[in-house]
């Protein structure tokens, strides 16, 4: 209860932190907060020149939207992983890079990394912009479901500051975790249905159908991926402009707070040891 | 604990993990077969006393006595292995002037920041802001980002804010010498003005010229142990006797 008592009490200092972040990063930079967009834009073009003009692989046409267009299809997974990758290391490496707090004052420190990836999320709003920009372009009707991208968003922020704060901790006691998990990012997000579509995994699946006797198929196994489910919810909201399937939706919301529960847990577990581990 | 202690120290131990081998990946504890090879070191051991309400008291001992270890489990950094403390009232802990500040942002933001970390909202900052800017004497350059200021003028700032949130308990860890001979003028009528306000404030000091100065009572660590807790000249004088006859090594 006391504890839930400093947390409200520590509320100016997260947000002073979250602006602290999202206005010290791009401060003494040109182009400002336009860098935030740098990365997933070229990711963009890049793969739609190797994917969509050599591979020519073909990306499904928005059901309802009648959008058909590869770099459009890309940037609405490409956004919300982006969102996701940065927001986790974001809270993985918070502990370390502000270790002259840690050990200077006193404040709850599970502030720290939840400033980090709320700073983050502030940034993919300004991303999010663009990316409605470019679909209403593309002829997609977009914004009746902002507020859903938006809870959508809360939930992959969820998802995130629970990974980044379980990480966060593992950081502290091997600092391998953060180069492990700088690979272990790119595996996942090639595991993801990002820049290829979801109905090649199913074609393949289907083909292969039921693994080693058992009722368990490709399909089952590529699902355990969160990820999967929040990239589908996004682009069925964004590209086809649809409600996303309930099973994306409840996994989602499942994931999001199994993720939050488990980052919670450990962190408060070690959160007392922390100026020791620096 | 009664209405007159401030901070309550009750048998408190601390001990540290010293590793021979720093080292923190895991290829080597794979190797190993296990984390990391340490020994531990007793930093406090059964340390016990009170803080009466609005007193000035030191901590004094030689280096690595634990009087720093002692004052940042006082302010919540460290956990005691065990022991328990107690400290009534908002705590502002001083151990390094400036702490929280971030380069790029400027010396306005920063206040805020740092006014925030201690606790304050925006609104409490700003009732404060024009009190921080006058006694830290930078109002020229409050718009610049901090990293072009000197280091004097970043010293001046942080100790400005710390001492404006107004804490109930003042913990400061050798911070009195900061800035030129006149800045620490006026911060020496900061702290006596917070004194006679009724604030607690618990100075560590090998300097025990300082802490007789300033402190009415004191307590003398030495290896993590607790010497003795009483009036700060004679707290001061045993120390120091301690050091025998040459006492040239403060």
């Amino acid at each position: 209860m006391s504890y839930l008592k400093e947390l409200v009490g520590a509320r100016h200092v997260l947000w002073a932190l979250t602006y602290r972040d999202v206005r010290g990063e791009y401060r003494s930079t040109i182009l400002g907060q336009l860098w935030s967009l740098a990365n997933p834009l070229t990711q963009m073009l890049v793969y739609t020149f190797v994917f969509s003009f050599i591979f020519s692989i073909k990306s499904p046409v928005g059901d309802p939207s009648g959008v058909d267009n590869y770099a459009l299809y890309l940037l609405c997974g490409l956004i919300p992983w982006s969102l996701f990758q940065t927001a986790s290391m974001r809270g993985m490496t918070s502990l370390l890079s502000n270790a002259n707090l840690i050990s200077k004052v006193y404040f709850p420190r599970v502030v720290i990394p939840i400033a980090g990836t709320l700073a983050i999320g502030y940034n993919s709003l300004f991303e999010l912009i663009v990316v409605v920009v470019a679909l209403s372009i593309g002829g997609a009707f977009v914004l009746p479901w902002i507020p859903l991208v938006i809870v959508l968003l809360v939930l992959l922020l969820c998802l995130a500051t629970g990974l980044g704060l379980a990480l966060s901790i593992a950081n502290m006691y091997f600092r391998d975790t953060q180069y492990l998990a700088g690979i272990a990012f790119q595996v996942w997000m090639w595991l993801s249905p990002i820049i290829y579509p979801m109905s090649l995994v199913e074609a393949r699946s289907a083909e292969i159908g039921p693994l080693l006797g058992t009722n368990i198929t490709v399909l089952d196994i590529y699902g355990i991926n969160p990820m999967v489910h929040f990239i589908n919810a996004f682009r069925a909201l964004l590209y086809d402009n649809r409600l996303p399937s309930l099973a994306d939706g409840v996994a989602c919301f499942v994931w999001s707070l199994v993720s939050l529960a488990i980052g919670w847990l450990v962190f408060r577990r070690h959160e007392k040891k922390l100026a020791e581990l620096l | 604990m009664t209405d007159n202690v401030a901070i309550s120290v009750e048998h408190v131990s601390k001990t540290f993990r010293h590793f021979s081998e720093r080292n923190q990946s895991l290829k080597s504890a794979v190797m190993r077969g296990r984390i990391s090879q340490h020994r531990d070191f007793a930093a406090l051991t059964d340390i016990s006393f009170d803080v009466h309400r609005g007193e000035t008291f030191g901590l004094i001992g030689s280096n690595g006595s634990g009087k720093s270890t002692l004052l940042r489990c006082i302010a919540q950094i460290l956990t005691p292995n065990s022991g328990r403390i107690a400290v009534t009232g908002r705590v502002g802990a001083l151990l390094e002037v400036g702490s929280g500040f971030h380069a790029e942002l400027t010396g306005r933001e920063n206040v805020y920041l740092a006014g925030a970390i201690a606790g304050l909202s925006r609104k409490e900052v700003s009732r404060v802001f024009d009190d921080i800017v006058d006694f830290s004497g930078i109002q020229d350059f409050i718009d610049d980002p901090i990293k072009n200021y000197s280091s004097g003028m970043y010293v001046r700032l942080g100790f400005s804010t710390a001492v404006a949130v107004r804490p109930d308990v003042l913990l400061a860890d050798e911070i009195l010498a900061v800035g030129d001979v006149e800045f620490q003028a006026k911060c020496m009528a900061r702290i006596d003005e917070m004194r006679s306000e009724g604030t607690t404030i618990v100075l560590v000091s090998h300097d025990t010229a300082k802490i007789e100065e300033f402190c009415s009572r004191a307590a003398w660590l030495d290896h993590g142990q607790l010497k003795s807790v009483g009036p700060a000249t004679e707290v001061a004088e045993a120390y120091l006797n301690s050091l025998g006859p040459d006492r040239a090594e403060i």
